[in-house]
């Protein structure tokens, strides 16, 4: 409980972080009330009232799109999309990437040689064309785009992850864990798990951020959701052919991408310092 | 510091004026959609990009005009002899810039070139009817086809002639050797073509010195650039972008008919598209004339229940469009005995069609309306193609359009004969007809057949018929160009204005 207010006052005192926080926390709020907001169909729009412009009081706050859709409809059911598909990349990276560095980590050797030049090799493989190849051999749809971003997140886990299991590994509770005779799986489950929760916890807020970059880049290319479901990279994208007559079109679809990677940024490296200002910015 | 502004701003502004007026004099810029892929008039088929640069600079035998009629070039004169037999007279002492000779010869080694299986050209289909080639003399020769070809002349306006010397030794997908009006200057592939008039070209003085082809793939670069100044043409932009660009006084824009007709492709070799209450069902249920007007602010016009146009040989002016009535939809959707909530496939080729994905969307939105769940998938242009003629796993419904460069029902309609690739679509009195209008050759009687032929196409909905593409452009204030509904651009269709 201590903790607690401790790490909310903590936060209230940084502006940045605090900042991060509150942009979050509104955008999240309102993606999640969306379906009670009462808004119009995010998929059906009436053709004769394409491209109207914004109108803060009438039926379309933000617009109509170029199929008269509304805007602000589209933006927060396609913020939900993206929030659920980034969240659940992010949280099964997590869980191999951790599972994978504690293992590689802890028992060294062949397996951790291996392990870490295949983090290598993905590392060094353009992220966005990994994900591009499979997406188009696998085809667009929610399931193949969260295992996609998701096999792109893992390896930012694995290797941080392994770093910390590494000094963890040489301290006196796990020698002791080891005297008193506790196998390896529970030194690893018990010992090991707990203490890197909170820098698996700082790479998660900073991936996200990079998997909601990568979400929206695929659906400009294409290959995002499948239409009508709205998504913000697609929204960019169709909207572009209208900037010179309906800035409206891609410009609240790039504001929202924008302050959510920044809210997420900013929180990101907010608890990155407050948790251990020793773990650098993931690679 | 700022006398160096001032004196850098003004020696800035006299380069500009310089640029600007050495360019308002002597040149012409024209934006393509996307790259030119080959420089061999012979491997393409794209007229929009490939075949509009290159008739710059390799000559011609007929030419199409903006008015869509043919127009002589290097042929001066051309006739039927007998039904399988033309004749074609040249222009005498015309040359390549490197001074061979531009004769019957040349044309008989060119048409011998694009019939070499060998080279497989990727025009060769349309000149495989050809028999026998003929030389009489140095400017008249005989071109004898194996069957009745009325649209050759018509064909031979996408026929450009390499130099058969020179292609010996060099490669035409990558260099040319000029016998048109212009000369390549300078290539720079993705970005722009230079043409330089052609001293040695044996027409009229072409009206500039210098012709670029710039590539501008994104429409709104397209539209910023006419506004700016820096390209004088550009063509397929939203009809929804002409308002606001004639609106800004910086340029003008516009739209006129192409013989492009967009519909929703049935795969009828599966069901439940085999069934032929269903495809009716379908074609009433989608609005063409409000996503002509909302969507192309008008310009498009809905299709009148068949491929056609009104350009074409063979159109049938008796043909009225499906009507928009969900009732009736929903009543035929009834007795076709396919269940509401019947899922269909809907593939789109993405980048090919003017607001293609936006079409698919109001469609597929109002096939739903009528209880239908459509998926669609969208796809690049060369994996619909496999999936369409290689693979033939066309999916059940999905965006395509049709055009035929030589405006005849023939070409057009044989699309979707039984026999044809494109088709998947199979109906033996459809196929009759157009046998017999292929047989004959008196236009009445041709007209005759294809009438009969759209009719019974309309009745059985063999497609969704929804709307005839716009052909849209935007010219800079400095000329006026010949608009056309052909994908042509050439710079002797660009006018100076006084």
């Amino acid at each position: 409980m201590r903790r607690s207010v401790g790490f909310f006052s903590a936060l209230a005192r940084s502006k940045s972080g605090l900042a991060g926080a509150v942009v979050l926390g509104v955008l999240v709020a309102m993606i999640a009330l969306a379906p009670v907001l009462g808004l119009p169909d995010p998929t059906r729009g009436a053709l004769m009232a394409r491209l109207a412009a914004p109108s803060w009081i009438g039926v379309h706050p933000l617009g109509t799109d170029q199929l008269g859709r509304d805007m602000l409809s589209r933006i927060l059911f396609g913020g939900r999309a993206t929030v659920l598909i980034a969240v659940a990349a992010v949280g099964l990276g997590g869980v191999v990437g951790v599972a994978l560095g504690i293992w590689a980590g802890f028992t060294g050797g062949m397996v951790d040689r291996v392990l870490m030049r295949l983090v290598e090799i993905q590392l060094a493989f353009p992220l966005m064309l990994l994900a591009l190849l499979v997406v188009a051999a696998m085809g667009p749809s929610l399931q193949n785009l969260v295992l996609v971003l998701a096999a792109t997140s893992w390896v930012r886990y694995a290797r941080i992850i392994r770093g910390q299991v590494l000094v963890l590994k040489q301290r006196d509770f796990v020698e002791a864990a080891h005297a008193i005779g506790a196998g390896t799986w529970r030194i690893m489950r018990h010992h090991i798990l707990p203490n890197v929760a909170t820098p698996a916890l700082v790479v998660a807020t900073l991936e996200l951020a990079r998997v909601i970059l990568l979400d929206a880049g695929l659906s400009f290319l294409g290959l995002g959701m499948p239409p009508p479901a709205p998504s913000w990279g697609r929204m960019l994208a169709d909207g572009r052919v209208y900037i010179a007559s309906a800035w409206w079109v891609v410009t609240f679809p790039g504001l929202a991408i924008l302050l959510t990677v920044l809210g997420v940024n900013l929180l990101g490296d907010w608890l990155r310092d407050h948790f251990d200002p020793r773990i650098g910015t993931p690679s | 510091m700022r006398h160096v502004l001032l004196a850098t701003m003004r020696a800035v502004a006299v380069l500009l004026a310089a640029a600007g007026a050495a360019r308002a004099q002597s040149g012409v810029t024209i934006a393509l959609s996307a790259n030119v892929n080959t420089l061999d008039p012979h491997m393409s088929a794209t007229i929009g990009t490939d075949l509009s640069v290159l008739s710059h600079i390799y000559p011609a035998l007929l030419l199409r005009g903006p008015d869509l009629k043919l127009q002589p070039a290097l042929a001066t004169a051309w006739m039927a002899e007998s039904d399988t037999v033309w004749r074609i007279d040249l222009v005498a002492g015309a040359r390549f810039a490197d001074g061979e000779a531009i004769d019957a010869d040349t044309v008989k080694w060119n048409l011998e070139r694009v019939r070499d299986p060998k080279l497989n050209a990727r025009i060769r289909p349309w000149f495989d009817p050809i028999a026998s080639v003929e030389v009489i003399s140095p400017t008249s020769l005989r071109i004898v086809t194996s069957a009745p070809y009325p649209a050759l002349p018509d064909q031979l306006t996408m026929f450009l002639l390499l130099p058969p010397q020179w292609t010996q030794s060099h490669h035409p997908a990558a260099e040319t050797m000029s016998g048109g009006r212009y000369a390549v200057a300078e290539n720079i592939p993705g970005d722009r073509i230079t043409l330089k008039a052609n001293p040695g070209w044996w027409g009229d003085k072409p009206a500039f010195d210098q012709v670029v082809f710039r590539t501008l793939p994104e429409a709104a670069s397209r539209i910023a650039a006419v506004k700016t100044g820096e390209v004088d043409l550009i063509t397929g932009i939203p009809p929804s972008e002409i308002a606001g660009i004639n609106a800004s006084g910086r340029a003008t824009a516009g739209a006129v008919p192409s013989g492009r007709s967009v519909f929703i492709k049935f795969n009828t070799e599966v069901k439940p598209l085999d069934n032929r209450l269903f495809r009716q069902a379908l074609n009433y249920a989608v609005d063409k004339q409000g996503i002509a007007d909302a969507l192309f602010a008008g310009t498009a016009t809905p299709s009148t229940c068949q491929l056609l146009t009104p350009d074409y040989f063979g159109y049938n002016p008796a043909l009225q469009p499906y009507p928009y009535d969900p009732a009736k939809a929903a009543e035929l959707l009834q007795q076709s005995g396919v269940p509401k909530g019947t899922v269909l496939q809907m593939d789109v080729p993405v980048g090919v069609y003017l607001q293609g994905q936006e079409v698919t969307q109001a469609v597929a939105d109002q096939l739903g309306e009528l209880g239908l769940q459509v998926k669609i998938t969208e796809m690049d242009f060369g994996m619909y193609m496999n999936k369409y003629l290689k693979s033939r796993t066309l999916a059940q419904t999905s965006l395509l359009s049709h055009a035929w460069p030589t405006l005849d029902a023939d070409g057009e309609l044989s699309l979707l004969a039984g026999t044809s690739p494109y088709a998947y679509y199979h109906n033996p009195e459809y196929d009759a007809l157009l046998a017999q209008g292929r047989s004959v050759v008196d236009p009445a009687q041709r007209r005759a057949f294809y009438a009969k032929a759209t009719q019974v196409f309309c009745d059985d909905a063999g497609v969704l018929f929804l709307y005839t593409q716009p052909a849209t452009f935007g010219v800079s204030r400095r000329v006026t160009w010949h608009a056309r509904g052909d994908d042509w651009v050439r710079a002797w269709d660009i006018d100076l204005k006084k």
